[in-house]
């Protein structure tokens, strides 16, 4: 039972952190309107750009936190130059090809500059056990849960209370429309489109604590699990990619406890493959217009 | 005040306008009359550069606007209310409003409750709603909202593509009521209309457009007796 709850406790802690990712996915897909096969390389970027800044500055969370987002927010804005914005009023395949090309490129070169090895991540915070109500948590899980938490609630406020927010929303509701209300349509694509790969960024740092380690090729299947939970939101809808991203890391870890650790991706996959063929829309509920 | 020289419009080989001519001054309502497919929402659509002109060019306020990118045109003021309304459906209803604020200069927090307020006078049905997501409005109230957007902005000239499509008969009334009040209130109002009598009733001067082509133009009253547009388009 013991066991049981502690890979409920990873589960959530890992699941949060697919969670923030798939917010970056849906905020990308949401704004800018097209599909990105660029993320998991965002993501591992941004995680790369924090352990450089822990390796060469200092191992100082809040330090790895703003290394991963400027990093990310710049790869988002080059990116967003190359594959989308002479895009849009092509055929959709044509920008989706290009991110996945995109992709293997930084990929590649990740490779080049960073090496191909694995190395491991600096721990900027040390690792204790704490008890809470009886269930050993560690202070890594308690920092991610906190960051992932922090970022949404962030990203919460900017979307509803500011008019910052509207823009993005009024962008990712209908391009056409917001250009007539005065609204530099590809500029604001192009903030979101950062904003959304920001949050990918932090996450990827997170995960890299989490997993101690780092690799240039750990944005594959980190980017597809993304997408999975945002497809589990419906693609755009923030929350409920959030919801997604809880429950894969959740299904994962419990399923490791039965199985094998190396079905890990098996069961994820499987849980989206499920949800897919049970209810197509995934746990959004958006109303049309 | 708004000018258009010779405007055509090519949808791949097909014209859809053919180097229109009409222009529009300062506290007038315009009229732009024809049939589906004669090429009124393509005038707008020209105007605001949402698509490209095969040709022509559009002045406003004795500028050269004809290239400027579509979100540089509203911020020039002109508001364009579009066809089907394309009002945010998750936005709230507020929120719609405050979208149609960006085309205008940044507005203090006092400033823009103030104009909401104003405007909501005029649509006493959309304050009732401020709070409500616009895609759970009614038609008419959805294009009051559209409308009403449009105004947040105050801009020199609002366009407003077919404002009475799809709405009830007591609805339409509605709309035409506050089409002379926007006008009562110092602005220029480019109508586009299918409902001829309507819009010829309240137009200052108005334009026939068939097939891409400008055809007759004069004033409403004109228009209203002309023997053409009465077979054509107002079915007596």
């Amino acid at each position: 039972m013991e066991y049981f709850i502690a890979q409920i406790v990873n589960g959530l802690a890992q699941g949060s952190i697919y969670a923030l990712m798939a917010i970056g996915y849906s905020v990308v897909v949401g704004v800018v309107g097209l599909v990105t096969f660029t993320h998991g390389e965002v993501i591992m970027l941004g995680a790369y750009a924090s352990y450089y800044a822990f390796t060469f500055v200092g191992e100082n969370i809040f330090l790895g936190i703003i290394a991963a987002f400027f990093a990310s927010w710049f790869i988002g804005i080059f990116v967003y130059k190359i594959c989308y914005e002479r895009f849009f009023d092509s055929p959709r395949h044509i920008s989706l090809i290009c991110t996945i090309g995109m992709s293997m490129l930084l990929k590649n070169l990740a490779q080049i500059v960073f090496g191909p090895n694995m190395k491991a991540m600096p721990q900027p915070i040390a690792l204790n056990f704490v008890n809470v109500l009886g269930v050993r948590i560690n202070t890594i899980q308690i920092l991610i849960i906190f960051v992932v938490l922090s970022l949404s609630l962030g990203l919460y406020i900017v979307n509803n209370k500011t008019q910052w927010g509207i823009r993005l929303r009024a962008v990712s509701q209908d391009k056409q429309a917001s250009a007539l209300m005065g609204i530099n349509v590809r500029r604001t694509a192009m903030i979101g489109n950062s904003i959304g790969c920001s949050l990918g960024g932090v996450a990827g740092m997170l995960i890299a604590i989490y997993y101690q380690s780092i690799l240039p090729t750990m944005g594959g299947s980190l980017g597809l699990k993304a997408f999975s939970s945002a497809v589990l939101g419906g693609l755009t809808e923030a929350s409920a990619s959030a919801l997604g991203g809880l429950l894969i890391g959740l299904i994962e870890n419990l399923g490791t406890s039965v199985l094998s650790n190396s079905y890990r991706d098996v069961f994820a996959f499987i849980f989206l493959v499920l949800v897919l063929i049970i209810k197509p829309e995934g746990f959004s509920k958006k109303v049309g217009g | 005040m708004l000018e258009v020289h010779d405007l055509s419009v090519k949808y791949g080989y097909i014209n859809a306008l053919n180097g229109i001519d009409l222009n529009v001054q300062e506290g007038e309502i315009i009229t732009l009359i024809g049939g589906n497919g004669a090429g009124k929402t393509t005038t707008l659509m020209a105007i605001s550069n949402l698509v490209a002109k095969d040709g022509g060019h559009v002045f406003f306020k004795g500028m050269d606007i004809t290239e400027l990118p579509a979100h540089k045109i509203v911020q020039m003021g002109i508001s364009h209310v579009p066809e089907g309304r394309k009002i945010f459906p998750l936005l709230t209803v507020k929120e719609n409003l405050i979208a149609g604020t960006f085309g205008s200069k940044k507005k203090s927090a006092a400033d823009l409750e103030n104009k909401i307020a104003e405007v909501c006078t005029l649509f006493p049905r959309l304050k009732e709603r401020i709070r409500q997501a616009g895609g759970t409005l009614s038609g008419g109230e959805q294009q009051m909202l559209a409308i009403a957007r449009g105004l947040m902005m105050e801009p020199d000239i609002i366009m407003l593509d077919e404002p009475s499509l799809g709405l009830a008969p007591i609805i339409i009334e509605e709309i035409f009521r506050l089409i002379l009040r926007i006008k009562d209130s110092g602005k220029t109002v480019l109508l586009i209309e299918q409902n001829a009598a309507m819009a010829l009733q309240v137009a200052d001067r108005g334009y026939v457009l068939e097939r891409g082509n400008i055809t007759i133009e004069g004033t409403g009253k004109e228009l209203l007796t002309d023997e053409r547009v009465r077979k054509a388009y107002l079915g007596i």
